[in-house]
Order: structure tokens, then sequence, then C-alpha cells
């Protein structure tokens, strides 16, 4: 059920690096959002970890809901070319991409020890199987790879957020997700970041007529 | 009074400053919140560090805010170069407004909004760092440490120009990124403690905790970890090669902000890369994350090198120095021993002293000039008769020359480095501050001395004279005398770098 939804999440990620189109991105952000609030309901469903019910109610309200809405409306505010323009062309993204999910599931495995499959301490990992964890860690570096391939500044921020995302994912998946405190303080910040990194693009597109940062590159040395 | 009351004054008064000139309508109200808040900060600041140095460590909450000699080492420093670059920014921005800096602003928003923007982000900045050093929670640690880089973002984009705004872009996503990575080590650290401690509750990422039971940790994942905390922390510090966001942000930002990330910031970024390195000591022994700082200390020095030697802005031949200075300080703690991690808190001291009053300078000149290029700068001493001795004078003392206290500290981490065999990295590590040492001080000399290029003999307002003035001793009497309760201070941060 969890390895089902994981894989969703990961196609989820994928179909963004594919995709061409500003807002279907950010549906899709959304969609990727609403999975993982699933996926964190049943490990604290069938795990009895009740503080996961929280996480997994601000995952859904911030980041499937409110963010997704935030952006869209930035974005029609600002009116801008609704197609992405990457850097890189889509084919040669999506087998970057298939070529990251190995590195995930390489560095996944080195955390898979079968002989203490029995211990206690060690279920999460165990039972939720590393395939979550090799999503997280695909989801993590597919982030990372969009972040420096798209030119659209919006687009960067969707990219760190599907980042964020993956580390969200690791964090459930490995431990039952960190301290309740923490997890709200990384709420916090998350949606702050949001409206710091909102303003600027609104204002880089004041300033530079565009959203290409790519133009950003008047200083050097 | 009591620890848990000193703790408490000291997150909360930058608070009440913050929201004090958030509410104030005119400038001296807002001027009169920073100035004292930040004075009475540093003396929660000392009182903290005496208690400190009675008890070994005071705590909180159930150990949810805690500071041994470390914290209360960086507390200190970020306590003191808030208060000197608040002071300086009075006068500051003062003359901003004289220039009509803030009506060139191409959104137009005026005058005192900008100032208040300034002087009300700047009180939570300053929380946000001391939430750093006195939370004992690493991930509340990580939220802090994204907090200083939120709080900073719009005091980067502060002028409005495209230029700053591309500045503050690049902040924001590298070090967006760069704290991505290091949470991802602190989810990873919590998990391989995770299977010892066998808790879920928020003691499980206290790092009193941790540092007792690292030794039974899970070594692959604490291995990942501590590359990741590297990487992260490392962005936030400016280590190369994740320093690109550094220049860009230095020579952009208003100088007190810029004064502030390159001597306080720093501190609070190789705090939480300390708090993981002694975990990682502990887990899986010296050799492992020693070597991994040696690498990335040395190429943060070497990198420097060539960027000092053609650098044309004195803005940013600053951020180039802080690199280098980042980098010879995780030398100091991979070099291990004794004395490389005394080494390092000394120059993490020493250094929070010095470069303030260099971007102080740096800030008078370019205001002076309206340009932050070298080739304008010529003769400097003849029209600024405090500014250019002391530009001189605070290079000198940067680039490591005796009788001033870098000389000292550098000496330290040499000498940590040859004790302890790391013959090739701490030989090159000289030939590298050598090389900066005659590129800086060619620059600045040629930008401070020479003939009298004609210009209006400007006498700087006393806030900027006085703070430059008073800091200038601080810095000649650190070169002979270290105060006795300082020095146990930095001692005592030292035995707690090195896990004692």
């Amino acid at each position: 059920m969890i390895t089902l939804m994981a894989a969703f999440v990961l196609v989820l990620q994928i179909a963004m690096v594919g995709q061409r189109w500003l807002v279907t991105n950010i549906r899709v952000f959304a969609a990727q959002s609403f999975l993982l609030a699933g996926i964190a309901n049943t490990i604290a469903y069938f795990n009895h970890a009740p503080h996961l019910y929280i996480a997994a109610f601000l995952t859904f309200t911030l980041k499937a809901v409110i963010l997704p809405v935030v952006l869209e409306r930035l974005v029609r505010r600002i009116d801008i070319g609704q197609e992405i323009a990457p850097l890189v062309n889509v084919p040669l993204s999506l087998l970057i991409s298939g070529g990251l999910t190995t590195v995930g599931y390489v560095v996944a495995a080195s955390f898979h020890r079968p002989e203490e499959a029995t211990s206690a301490a060690n279920v999460s990992v165990t039972n939720l199987g590393h395939n979550t964890l090799a999503v997280a860690v695909s989801l993590f570096l597919i982030g990372f790879y969009m972040m420096i391939t798209r030119r659209k500044a919006i687009m960067q921020v969707l990219a760190l957020l599907s980042l964020e995302n993956g580390l969200f994912l690791a964090a459930i998946s490995l431990t039952y997700g960190m301290p309740l405190i923490v997890e709200l303080g990384i709420f916090f910040d998350l949606l702050v970041a949001v409206m710091v990194l909102g303003i600027l693009v609104y204002r880089i597109q004041e300033t530079f007529d565009s959203m290409d940062v790519s133009k950003l590159s008047r200083l050097r040395g | 009074m009591s620890s848990a009351a000193v703790i408490l004054a000291t997150l909360v008064i930058p608070l009440a400053a913050g929201a004090a000139s958030f509410a104030a309508r005119n400038r001296r109200t807002m001027e009169a919140a920073n100035l004292s808040g930040f004075a009475a900060l540093l003396v929660c600041a000392v009182l903290l560090a005496r208690q400190v140095l009675r008890a070994g460590s005071v705590s909180m909450w159930n150990g949810f805010l805690a500071a041994d000699a470390l914290s209360a080492l960086v507390v200190l420093l970020t306590a003191f170069v808030a208060l000197a670059c608040s002071v300086y920014a009075v006068g500051y921005f003062r003359e901003d407004e004289e220039n009509r800096v803030f009506e060139a602003d191409v959104l137009g928003a005026g005058t005192i909004s900008s100032l208040r923007k300034y002087y009300s982000l700047t009180p939570l900045y300053v929380f946000a760092m001391l939430l750093v050093a006195l939370a004992n929670n690493l991930g509340v640690m990580w939220v802090a440490i994204e907090g200083t880089t939120l709080a900073s973002v719009f005091l980067i984009s502060f002028y409005g120009r495209a230029t700053s705004i591309e500045a503050a872009w690049k902040y924001a996503m590298i070090g967006g990124v760069g704290l991505s990575m290091a949470l991802f080590g602190t989810i990873l650290t919590y998990y391989s403690a995770h299977r010892v401690l066998e808790t879920e509750t928020l003691a499980g990422l206290n790092w009193s905790v941790l540092v007792t039971n690292a030794a039974q940790f899970d070594q692959t994942a604490m291995k990942l970890a501590f590359i990741l905390i590297l990487l992260g922390y490392g962005t936030k510090a400016g280590i190369a090669p994740m320093h690109t966001w550094k220049p860009d942000a230095y020579s952009e930002a208003p100088v007190p902000v810029a004064a502030m990330l390159a001597a306080a910031v720093l501190n609070c970024a190789l705090y939480g890369l300390i708090r993981f390195y002694v975990l990682t000591t502990k887990c899986l022994g010296p050799q492992f994350p020693s070597q991994l700082l040696i690498i990335f200390g040395l190429l943060s020095v070497g990198l420097a090198v060539p960027f000092v030697l053609v650098q044309r802005s004195f803005k940013r031949i600053l951020a180039y120095s802080s690199i280098d200075h980042g980098g010879i300080m995780i030398l100091g703690l991979g070099f291990g021993g004794a004395f490389g991690a005394l080494g390092m808190m000394l120059h993490l001291t020493f250094h929070s002293f010095t470069k303030p009053l260099l971007f102080f300078c740096a800030g008078n000149v370019e205001q002076h000039l309206k340009s932050d290029l070298f080739r304008r700068a010529k003769g400097i001493i003849h029209s600024m008769p405090v500014s250019g001795p002391i530009f001189l004078m605070s290079t000198l003392a940067i680039t490591g020359t005796p009788p001033f206290s870098m000389f000292q500290s550098e000496f330290t981490i040499f000498r940590a480095g040859f004790e302890n065999g790391h013959w090739f990295p701490a030989t090159l590590l000289i030939v590298f501050l050598v090389a900066i040492f005659i590129g800086f001080l060619v620059h600045v000399a040629k930008l401070v001395l020479g003939a009298d290029p004609g210009l209006p003999r400007v006498d700087t307002s006393p806030w900027k004279k006085y703070s430059l003035i008073g800091l200038a001793c601080v810095i000649l009497v650190l070169g002979f005398w270290l105060p006795g309760p300082l020095f146990q201070l930095i001692r005592g941060a030292a035995l707690v770098a090195r896990g004692q």
C-alpha cells in the first residue's frame, strides 16, 4: 500500500520533469503532496504514531492546498508565459531522472540490513521496505536536478518544494517523522520561505521584466 | 538572576527590540530600540557566559534550551557583533538618507519604511542566530539556521537594485538547497540514533542526549549524515565550492547586514557543523570527518587566493577573505587535537571582532566615493583621516600579521597541523595565507596611501567614527591581552568541540 503510493509519488515527480506547462506543474506538485499526506496517514494508522496525523494534516493543508493556490495566483498575477523552457530537453531529462532513481535505490540499499530484520527497533525501515527510502532519495535528487535545469524562477521554487517533499518522505519512512515541534518548525519555515521567495519572484519579474533566472548574471568575480 | 531567566532574556530582548522598531513611527525611536536592545543583549550574553563558566552548562525546559561553553561563546560574539553593527548602522543609514539613496528605490518604498525594514528585521535575524546557539535540539537548530536565511533575504535585497535582487535570489536559493541537505543530514542522524535511544520524543534529537550515546549509532547512516551536514551547513558558512552566493550578497547588502553575515552567521553555521562533528567523531572516530574538513578547508583557502589577487571591488574582496577564514577554521577543527580545536575557537573569536571593522571601513569608503571599485579609490587617507588608517590596520589584522591576535590563532592552527602529522595541508595553508596577505595588503595599501586625489575631506559622522575607533581599540588590546574569563570560555568551547 505504502510502497504503491510511494511509487505514484515518484511517477508524479518524473511527470513534473517531463511537464512543459507551469500551471500543470503546480497541480502535479499538489497531487504529489496529497499522496504524501496519504502515506503519512497510513503510517500513522498502522504504526500507532499519532503525531504523524498532525504532520499529515499539515502536509495536506499547506503543501496540497495553500502553497499551490498561492503559487497559481502568483503565476496569474504576473501573467508570465506559461511554458517552462528547460535548459535540457525533455527526453534527456527523463533519462537523467531514471538514472537518479537508480542512484536513489543504491543509496537506500546501503541502509537495508536483512540480518536485523527481526529486531523491533529496526521495524520502520524493514516494514516500510527500503523502497520508500529509495523513492525519497530519488525525489531529493530529481528535485535537485530540476533546480539546476529550470530557468523560470517560480519553477526553481517548485523544485525546492518537491525536494522538501522527498525529505518529508525520508523522515516518515525512516523514523515515523521527526519530533512534532521540529516538524512544526519545518512547516513554519517552509511557509515563510515560500512567501519570501514569492515576493522575490515578483520583484524579479518587476525589475527584469522576465522570470528567466539566467538573466541574473550581472554579479561576477 | 537564575540561569533560566538569563537564557529567556537573551532570546526575548531581540524580539522585543524588533517589535518596538516595527511599531515605531520615526527613525529615532527605531535607532533607540535597536541600540538599547542590543546593549541589553550584550549584558545578558556576558551574564550567561559567567554562569556557564561557573556551572559548566545550564539548561531549561527539560533541556529544550541549553548552553555550554561553545553556545555561550557564540551568543557572546553574536551579541557583540550585533551591538557594533547597530551603532555603525545609525551613522550609515543617516548618511544614506542624506544621499537620498532610498528615494531612488525602484519601488519607491520611501525612507521610513526602508529603515523600518532594516531595524525590525535585524533583531529578528539576531534572534534566529541566538536560537541556533541555545537550542539543544538539532531539529530546532536547523529551523533556526533556516530562520537566519529567511530573515536576511530582504535585508540583502534592501536597496532594491536589480543587482541586489539578483544577490538575494542566489542567497535564498543556494541557501535553501544547502539547508535542505542539512535537514536530510539531521533526519539521518535522528534515524541512526533512533535505534539506540528507541524514543520518539523530542529528546531523541537533543544534542546533550545524543552525544552520550553516539558511540552506538548506525555508522553508515552517520557517515552519510555528516557528508550532508558538511555540505549543508558548509553552504551556509560559505565554504568552497558552495560559496558562490557570498561575494554577491556581501557586495549588495547594506554594510551592517554584510558585517553580520560575515562575522556572526558564519559562527552559527560553523556551530551547527561542530555539533555534528562531535557526534560523528564519537561514532566513527576522528579520521573520517577530519579528512573531509581538511579537504574542504584547503579548497576554501586555496580558492580565495586568485580571487583576492585580482579583485576589483573592495567589498567583494571581504567576501573572499571570509571564505578564506571559514576555511582556516574548519582546517583547525580538521587538524584535531587540543591545539586544533583551541586554534579554531580563538580564530572564530578574533575573526568576529576584526571582520566588522573591515566592513565598516569599506562601507565608509564606498559611501564617500559612491563606488566599490579599487580603481576609483586612491589616496583615501587624505580625505578620510580616520577610516583610511583604520582600514589599513584592520587589513593587517585580518591577514594575521603580528602583533594582531589573528596571528596567534593562525599560528596555533599551524602548530596543530604539524603536530598531528598533516604536513602537506599545513604547508599549503601557509603558502596560501602568504599569497592572500600579499594580495590583500597591496590592494588596500594602494587604496589608502598614495597621492592626494583632491577629494573633499569628509568628517565621518560621530556614530560611524566612534564605532570604528572603538572596535579598533578592542582589536589592538586583544593583540596583547586576552581577558582571563574570555580565554577560559574559549578553552571551554574548544573542549566541547573535542567532545569532552
